[in-house]
């Protein structure tokens, strides 16, 4: 088995708000082998995107331990830190909100390679030339160069931000729900260019989405997280087969099939998540649990191996 | 004196036109929709006809840009004007006219014969106003009631979308995303329309709640009789709450049917790239065939087939006529020159075919 390029341990972050301690991320425990893909599934205000911005620390985590190709990395400084980005990169939710509508296409892609003076002492024109070859490379016609984002539609947009991450050669992408703004024909283009990148360049992502059957699709493991916390962690083909959390039962349900008929049998969540605020020490989906007993209120249930890498979070489930 | 007599005759043609007698609760046909611009003209609906009877769903899918939201607005009479323009085609709902009444004729008919659900749950309530006073308001236009009976109406419509009536007194922002949404569908159902017009009414919400939201609008489809138009651009949606579907695509509809036969005889090349393009959750592994380039530009819309570009079954034909609209069966047609060749078939049809 390879060496875990990406470890993180008892990962929490907690913003403090006048109401009281939002419990975003609360003590979550993985790690990504190199090459592979690990889905992190739920549903808005689960912490999923705050646990992918903490691993950049593009927010700081309050609390826990992230080991990035062996080194700690949240004890680093400023400075080393942007050492490790070259090789850490996001790829944002929005492509409409997260590049620069006063920059064209070539001043957005060249910009990460002139901060970080990736190419030393570069002219100009080996700037252009890698600024073409990241274009290619996610699939930018070459007339788009001086054009601003709002001359391009959402999938090209997209293509930039890849591209932007690119730039940097990283090892390791946290993709942010990449394709959730797109449709359906070009999300098709983004999954499969992304997958054409991982398997030419041996990278690993952390796909962040609520979309089950696009981490189905994409991932190699599993992450499902509720109310900040990790209920459920398993390889794909085994989360799908045999789901064991009642949520992630739930929401396997829910997911409609384009199928005549396919949707009949539906589990129903009633309610919605229950707040991050001060949350007590108990099960935090036992209020829209279908199974829910008194069990659930005796503390917080524990992350264990029920199957050989198959991880569950239920008092019910042994 | 002149404006008491002016009333009485709008009056005598709403109830002429409510004798209207027909099957259909929702008629549009051959709208045409375009957004006139100083330099250029956006050609959004090129040409759409669509039927609804009482009680039945139909659903309206297609992509960013296919004039979905465009059919939606002018089945009010609510396309922005200028720019948008409805060059031409009727509109009939529940028998009336809705392109040649008048405002304040319009203005009853929109909300008690016919209403629609926005997107954006987040953006479509008003921020300083209650819910309670939201529902109450769209109660009191419509029918003789006072305030006190409206706002009992408006707590019992929140009881029927699954919200306590007691928080009617409540702001929309101490509501989630999911219980605003259900909001405004307590707005547009509030007047009992006959026909409602859901314009991706669950796209913003979480899969849980949207499965929520859809099973309760299942339900009151099934207690209310109300036909609905369901827009989106989620074929899992389309397949748990469509009787019928209209595949749409640069403006026209291109493939119309019901759900059976969209799904299982899928006859449009476009149709079938949409179901490629599906990742789906128990076929992992099989590549993704997405739908090469994009949509033509509105702007400038091709004489032939508008989907000629990205077809892989594309012939010369494809792009020299325009492409005329062809009955497969008495429930099916299909917009694609293809079908001149009486042995063409599509990838997705020969497969089943084969097994």
């Amino acid at each position: 088995m390879s060496e875990p390029i990406l470890e993180v341990k008892n990962l929490k972050k907690y913003f403090k708000t006048n109401s009281g301690i939002v419990h975003a991320v609360d003590d979550c425990t993985f790690s990504i082998q190199k090459g592979k893909t690990l889905g992190v599934v739920g549903e808005s205000g689960c912490g999923k995107s705050t646990t992918g911005r903490c691993i950049l620390r593009l927010i700081e985590p309050t609390s826990g331990s992230i080991r990035f190709m062996g080194e700690e990395i949240t004890t680093m400084n400023r400075k080393q830190m942007l050492g490790v980005r070259k090789n850490m990169q996001i790829i944002f939710q929005d492509p409409y909100y997260s590049l620069n509508p006063r920059n064209t296409v070539y001043q957005s892609i060249a910009a990460p390679i002139l901060q970080n003076k990736l190419i030393p002492g570069a002219k100009k024109i080996q700037i252009e030339e890698r600024v073409l070859e990241l274009m290619e490379t996610v699939g930018l016609a070459e007339r788009f160069i001086n054009s601003y984002p709002h001359e391009l539609d959402g999938g090209r947009r997209q293509r930039i931000g890849i591209a932007r991450a690119l730039a940097m050669e990283p090892q390791f992408i946290v993709c942010d729900e990449p394709v959730s703004a797109l449709d359906v024909s070009i999300q098709a283009q983004i999954l499969n260019l992304l997958q054409e990148l991982q398997e030419t360049r041996n990278l690993t992502y952390m796909f962040i989405t609520h979309d089950l059957s696009v981490v189905n699709y994409f991932s190699d493991d599993i992450v499902v997280m509720y109310l900040g916390q990790i209920v459920e962690q398993a390889p794909a083909e085994k989360l799908f087969d045999k789901p064991l959390h009642p949520y992630t039962k739930a929401l396997l349900s829910a997911e409609l099939e384009p199928v005549v008929g396919a949707n009949t049998k539906r589990i129903q969540l009633k309610g919605e998540l229950s707040s991050p605020l001060d949350p007590p020490d108990e099960c935090r989906f036992a209020k829209r649990c279908q199974y829910h007993c008194a069990e659930c209120n005796c503390g917080t249930p524990p992350l264990i191996e029920v199957e050989p890498d198959h991880f569950v979070a239920c008092h019910l489930v042994k | 004196m002149f404006g008491k007599k002016k009333k009485m005759n709008t009056q005598d043609q709403v109830v002429l036109s409510e004798q209207h007698d027909s099957d259909y609760v929702l008629e549009v046909s051959d709208l045409v929709v375009h957004y006139e611009l100083e330099n250029e003209t956006v050609e959004a609906v090129n040409g759409i006809s669509l039927r609804l009877k009482k009680g039945e769903t139909i659903g309206l899918v297609g992509e960013t840009g296919a004039g979905k939201s465009s059919t939606a607005l002018a089945i009010l009479n609510m396309v922005p004007d200028p720019p948008g323009v409805i060059k031409q085609g009727t509109i009939l709902v529940n028998g009336h006219d809705m392109l040649h009444l008048k405002r304040e004729e319009l203005e009853k008919v929109r909300g008690k014969d016919i209403s629609i659900i926005f997107q954006d749950p987040m953006t479509s309530l008003n921020p300083v106003m209650t819910v309670g006073d939201q529902i109450a308001e769209s109660v009191m236009l419509h029918e003789p009631v006072n305030k006190a009976e409206a706002m009992e109406r408006a707590k019992e419509m929140l009881e029927l979308v699954g919200i306590p009536g007691e928080r009617a007194g409540e702001y929309p922002h101490q509501f989630s995303g999911g219980m605003k949404q259900r909001v405004v569908i307590a707005i547009a159902l509030s007047c009992n329309p006959k026909c409602l017009l859901a314009d991706e009414p669950t796209t913003a919400l979480d899969v849980t709640i949207q499965a929520q939201v859809l099973d309760m609008m299942n339900d009151l489809k099934n207690r209310l009789g109300t036909s609905l138009v369901m827009i989106t651009h989620d074929l899992g949606v389309i397949a748990a709450i469509c009787d019928t579907v209209a595949v749409m695509y640069a403006g026209k509809i291109v493939e119309y049917g019901t759900l059976e036969d969209i799904f299982n005889h899928t006859m449009h090349p476009y149709t079938e790239g949409l179901f490629n393009s599906l990742p789906r959750i128990n076929q992992k592994g099989s590549k993704l065939i997405p739908i090469p380039g994009l949509m033509p530009d509105p702007t400038k819309l091709p004489v032939g087939c508008a989907f000629e570009p990205r077809c892989k079954y594309a012939t010369a034909a494809c792009r020299e006529k325009p492409v005329e609209n062809r009955q497969v069966s008495d429930t099916h047609t299909v917009l694609c020159c293809a079908y001149e060749d009486p042995d063409f078939m599509l990838d997705r049809r020969r497969k089943v075919t084969d097994e």
